[in-house]
């Protein structure tokens, strides 16, 4: 009987100390190459490529500009051109093929899985690529590791605030509608 | 019979067991840079792993198609070892600034403890930091990529590691 006993006693400590060794990696979410993202407090769906290569998170932002340190946008078509103001808290200065660019970064809460996280996000007119939204390092790093095995393994399940739901914020200066 | 009498058979059980029950179990972990070895050569190069990239990439100096085979340098700093591998396929790279076709060759690379075959396509990247970028082609059904590590699988292939 002791004996069992002490057999259990190892089973148990192994069964809290393994775990809690590599705590880093357990409490993480494992999510694919491409991911639901829900923009709060906005409440729009996302699909998002999933990038360990890209330091940041970026958004596709239409009809972009920036006035009074407030950064105006348009998400593409297919979410409605909805309009978004937000402030712009810096700037990155990046380099692509086509030369040095600043881009103004925001923070938005970006809910995946059932994790609202608040972060980053750079702003740039992406009307050549697939995904409207990209997540970098700053997101993926405290939060998710990648298998690109698999795709929209975490439906984005955080409550939307009633008001702002499927509505757009008031634009004090229309855009003007793209052709 | 008491239930606490249960207890040591229960802990017994997931004792066992538990090892198996940790996520993905079979896929290799590994962080956002890792060196990796190119086979059989046993060339260390740092990789970039980019799950935002369809394609592995690698840096190749002084490239030239000929009958089929691509030849060309690893960079100085690896090097400089001159191969000459069969272009398998081509990929055509359309940018608003201009179309690029670059040959595909398959490599043979340790990844952690991982030996694995893969596509890469050839093209200098003496501008960019990583000579090497592993992309979805080769990260698919093999490994887990956890960006809060550096280096954290060192290449261990059984081949690699043999004299």
């Amino acid at each position: 009987m002791k004996r069992t006993n002490l057999l259990s006693g190892f089973f148990f400590l192994l069964l809290v100390a393994v775990p809690a060794a590599g705590a880093g990696a357990e409490e993480k979410a494992v999510i694919g190459a491409v991911e639901e993202v829900l923009l709060l407090p906005w409440g729009v769906k996302l699909l998002a490529r999933v990038d360990t290569g890209a330091t940041t998170t970026s958004l596709d932002a239409r009809h972009l500009k920036v006035e009074e340190n407030i950064a105006t946008f348009q998400l593409p078509d297919r979410y409605e051109g909805m309009v978004i103001r937000v402030p712009v808290v810096s700037w990155k200065e990046v380099r692509s093929a086509g030369g040095k660019e600043k881009r103004p970064v925001v923070e938005m809460d970006l809910c995946i899985g059932a994790r609202r996280i608040r972060a980053r996000v750079n702003l740039n007119d992406r009307s050549m690529v697939n995904h409207s939204l990209i997540l970098g390092r700053n997101v993926l790093r405290r939060h998710f590791v990648v298998d690109v095995t698999r795709a929209r393994v975490q439906d984005p399940v955080c409550p939307v605030p009633r008001k702002t739901e499927k509505q757009t914020p008031p634009a004090p200066h229309p855009l003007p509608i793209p052709e | 019979m008491k239930w606490s009498r249960l207890f040591p058979a229960v802990f017994f059980l997931i004792g066992l067991a538990h090892p198996f029950l940790l996520p993905a179990g079979e896929k290799v972990v590994i962080g956002e840079i890792e060196d990796v070895l190119l086979l059989p050569w046993k060339i260390r190069i740092p990789a970039r792993i980019d799950t935002g990239a369809a394609l592995s990439s690698l840096d190749a100096r002084d490239l030239r198609v000929e009958g089929g085979f691509a030849h060309f340098k690893l960079s100085q700093k690896l090097g400089g070892t001159p191969l000459r591998l069969p272009v398998i396929d081509w990929l055509d790279i359309r940018s608003a600034e201009a179309s690029e076709r670059r040959p595909i060759v398959e490599i043979d690379l340790c990844i952690g403890s991982r030996k694995v075959r893969t596509r890469v396509n050839l093209n200098d990247r003496s501008k960019v930091r990583y000579p090497l970028l592993i992309g979805r082609n080769t990260l698919r059904e093999h490994f887990i990529v956890d960006c809060l590590q550096e280096r954290c699988a060192p290449p261990s292939c059984e081949e690699a590691s043999s004299p």
